[in-house]
């Protein structure tokens, strides 16, 4: 009996059980889909923050407070990084250009009766430098409105239109903590970073902000939430690195585990990579595991498919099919059943991620390797559990099958 | 001197060991010439589906011999036994067996699927099948759509169309009502009259009748075969 004979048959049966065929195809469908959508997603998370981290430029170093063991153990950082370390390192790292110190707090904004919610962030004038963050109208506060703990702030793009709309901001008063500022600046429109609106946010002087916002200036140093920093050019971030670190140890006496640490953008891209590769990983595991969920469905269908078939299988013997005709029809019922499941599933984990991609900041897309495994695995799994059913069809004795009524 | 179609030799068919052992057939010899037309009776019990099933190749003895035109069936693999079943036996059963998804005209078709014949022959060859039993115009008819003894006809025509050398039936009217059996007889007396060996096994004498010879059973084994009693009649007048 020839291929294409066994297909039609096989096609034949399968829509005579229309009902049956779509439920056992279900579980491919789903698992396909799942495979596709979950590792697309996956990717997606993983090139969306790595782009997050390469739009800082490969210049950037990072200098978070924290040990290793209090990092890894609570998510309250303790703050022991200073505007003081911010201005040692830029004054005596030489491969360093600019160091901007941040802290930050989140604040209610009032302007007349509108209020926000935002995140208000004291830094440095190199800010702008290190974050290539410019302003879009005014001017950015400078080294003596720093020194000079002047109340002036430079709005988001976002959180400008908040507060003011289409009015000018230039120039009016805003209140922080019920402290006024003046608005001098309006910051370029930047987009989000991992998640955090850079342009529905408040800049203002480290040293206002230590003082009269967060209230946290003491004698021994106006502590900061994280200093960033630029590498004079690429090939120096290393010598920064290592420079900062050794400098940051003989300021903060550390004699045995750094209470800090310095990341390059290198760094932070590995780990992104590390993080987003194990969840690519591990979404791909789940969705793979309903697909093979899926293919255990076939098998169990096809079994109760070969018992409830058993007389047809026992006529079809009688009349001269033998075992192998028997053998092959399973089992490309159980193939057509998987290979559609495969396609459709396919389909909708491709419809799947492109509305994620559409709708959301991760840069989901399809991953062609994905479609080949899924639609391979799929197909290799309607063979596979096709074949035991096929077996157990195959090996009936005919007069046995005829007489099972 | 022609070769019997069927030779049974000491066939033996035993089921299970020990206390529970059936011995279905017990050392069964029979031979069937090529266009005989043949009845096996015998109390229920006696083994006559037993025989049918071995000689129809759907089971193997347990112990004896049995030459199928000639050819030992017991040194023929699974196979090369389907082939057999496929090209030389033409099985009908009481239950008439046709596949419900499939209508009349493919049902017909499926024993030259498995032979390997192209689609616009078999397509041919079932029409005149369908036809040879009066059902030229049920071809799409699905199973449900007909009536028992229609049915019956279709399992006739597929148990024909690969032009067998041997039809067996097993209670091929048991199902069916006198008017449609004789229907049904008749469609086999024209096939033995055009050459085909049939062997039937039937309960009722008046189907018995309408065959030539009538081999009885009982425990297992042949106990008496002689003319059927039209066949007797008529070499009575020629005697
Ligand atoms: N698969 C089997 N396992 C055990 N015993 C069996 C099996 N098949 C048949 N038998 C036994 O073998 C004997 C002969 O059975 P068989 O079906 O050949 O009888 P039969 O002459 O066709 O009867 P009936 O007229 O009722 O159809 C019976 O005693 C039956 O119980
Ligand atoms: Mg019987």
């Amino acid at each position: 009996m020839d291929m294409l004979e066994s297909v039609k048959m096989a096609v034949k049966t399968l829509t005579a059980n229309k009902m049956r065929s779509t439920l056992t195809m279900l579980g491919i469908i789903i698992g396909n889909a799942s495979v596709i959508t979950m590792v697309g997603v996956g990717q997606g998370a993983q090139r969306y923050a790595s782009e997050q981290f390469e739009s800082l430029g490969p210049n950037v170093l990072f200098i978070i407070p924290g040990s290793d063991d209090a990092r890894s153990n609570s998510f309250d950082l303790p703050r022991n990084l200073t505007l003081e370390d911010a201005e040692a390192i830029a004054n005596q790292v030489p491969s360093v250009e600019a160091v901007a110190a941040q802290l930050q707090t989140q604040q209610n904004v009032t302007y007349r009766n509108r209020t926000a919610n935002t995140l208000v962030l004291g830094t440095t004038p190199e800010f702008t430098t290190v974050r290539s963050f410019d302003v879009e109208r005014g001017r950015f506060f400078t080294d003596s409105d720093v020194q000079r703990n002047t109340r002036v702030a430079a709005l988001g793009s976002e959180l400008a239109e908040k507060l003011f709309g289409t009015a000018n901001p230039i120039g009016e008063q805003i209140r922080i903590r019920n402290v006024s500022f003046q608005v001098i600046a309006v910051m370029q429109e930047k987009g989000a970073f991992l998640g955090n609106n850079q342009d529905d946010t408040v800049i203002i002087p480290l040293t206002t902000m230590s003082n009269r916002v967060t209230g946290n200036t003491s004698p021994y140093g106006t502590e900061v939430t994280v200093i960033s920093a630029t590498a004079r050019d690429e090939a120096s971030v290393n010598a920064a690195q290592f420079q900062i670190s050794n400098l940051l140890r003989l300021r903060h006496k550390v004699t045995t585990q750094d209470d800090f640490v310095v990341r390059t953008q290198k760094d932070a891209l590995t780990i992104v990579g590390n993080v987003t590769g194990a969840l690519t990983l591990m979404l791909a595991a789940i969705a793979g595991i309903s697909l093979f969920v899926g293919g255990i469905g076939i098998m169990n269908i096809m079994l109760v498919s070969v018992r409830e078939r058993t007389q047809e299988i026992g006529l079809r013997k009688a009349i001269g099919a033998s075992r192998q005709d028997i053998l092959v029809q399973f089992i490309i019922e159980a193939t057509i059943l998987a290979a559609i499941g495969g396609v459709v599933g396919t389909a909708i984990g491709i419809g799947g991620v492109t509305l994620i991609g559409a709708t959301t900041p991760l840069k989901a897309g399809v991953s062609t390797t994905a479609v080949i495994l899924a639609v391979g695995v799929s197909g290799t799994i309607g063979l596979f559990f096709g074949v035991f059913p096929a077996r157990q069809a195959a090996k009936l004795d005919p007069i046995v099958a005829l007489r099972s009524a | 001197m022609t070769q019997p179609i069927i030779r049974l030799e000491d066939i033996s068919k035993i089921y299970g060991s020990g206390n529970t052992e059936v011995r279905a057939l017990l050392d069964v010899n029979l031979v069937v010439e090529p266009g005989e037309y043949c009845a096996i009776m015998g109390p229920s019990g006696s083994g006559k589906s037993t025989a049918m099933n071995v000689i129809g190749c759907l089971d193997r003895p347990t112990s004896g011999r049995y030459y199928l035109d000639g050819v030992d069936v017991a040194g023929l693999s699974d196979t090369e036994l389907a082939h057999v079943r496929n090209r030389k036996i033409g099985f009908v059963f009481q239950q008439f067996h046709l596949l419900p998804q499939l209508t009349a005209m493919e049902n017909v078709m499926l024993p030259m699927v498995y032979a390997g014949i192209s689609y616009n022959e078999r397509r041919q060859r079932a029409e005149e099948a369908l036809t040879r039993v009066g059902l030229a115009n049920r071809l799409s008819n699905k199973p449900t759509q007909l009536s028992g003894g229609q049915q019956q006809r279709v399992a006739i025509a597929r148990a024909i169309v690969n032009r067998p050398v041997m039809l067996l039936a097993d209670e091929p009217t048991g199902a069916l009502d006198s008017q449609t059996t004789q229907e049904v007889m008749a469609i086999f007396a024209e096939l033995n009259t055009s050459g085909i060996t049939v062997v039937m096994v039937t309960h009722e004498p008046d189907v018995a009748r309408l065959t030539r010879r009538i081999v009885w059973f009982r425990d297992g084994q042949v106990v008496h075969s002689h003319l059927a009693p039209s066949e007797l009649s008529q070499t009575a007048v020629f005697s």
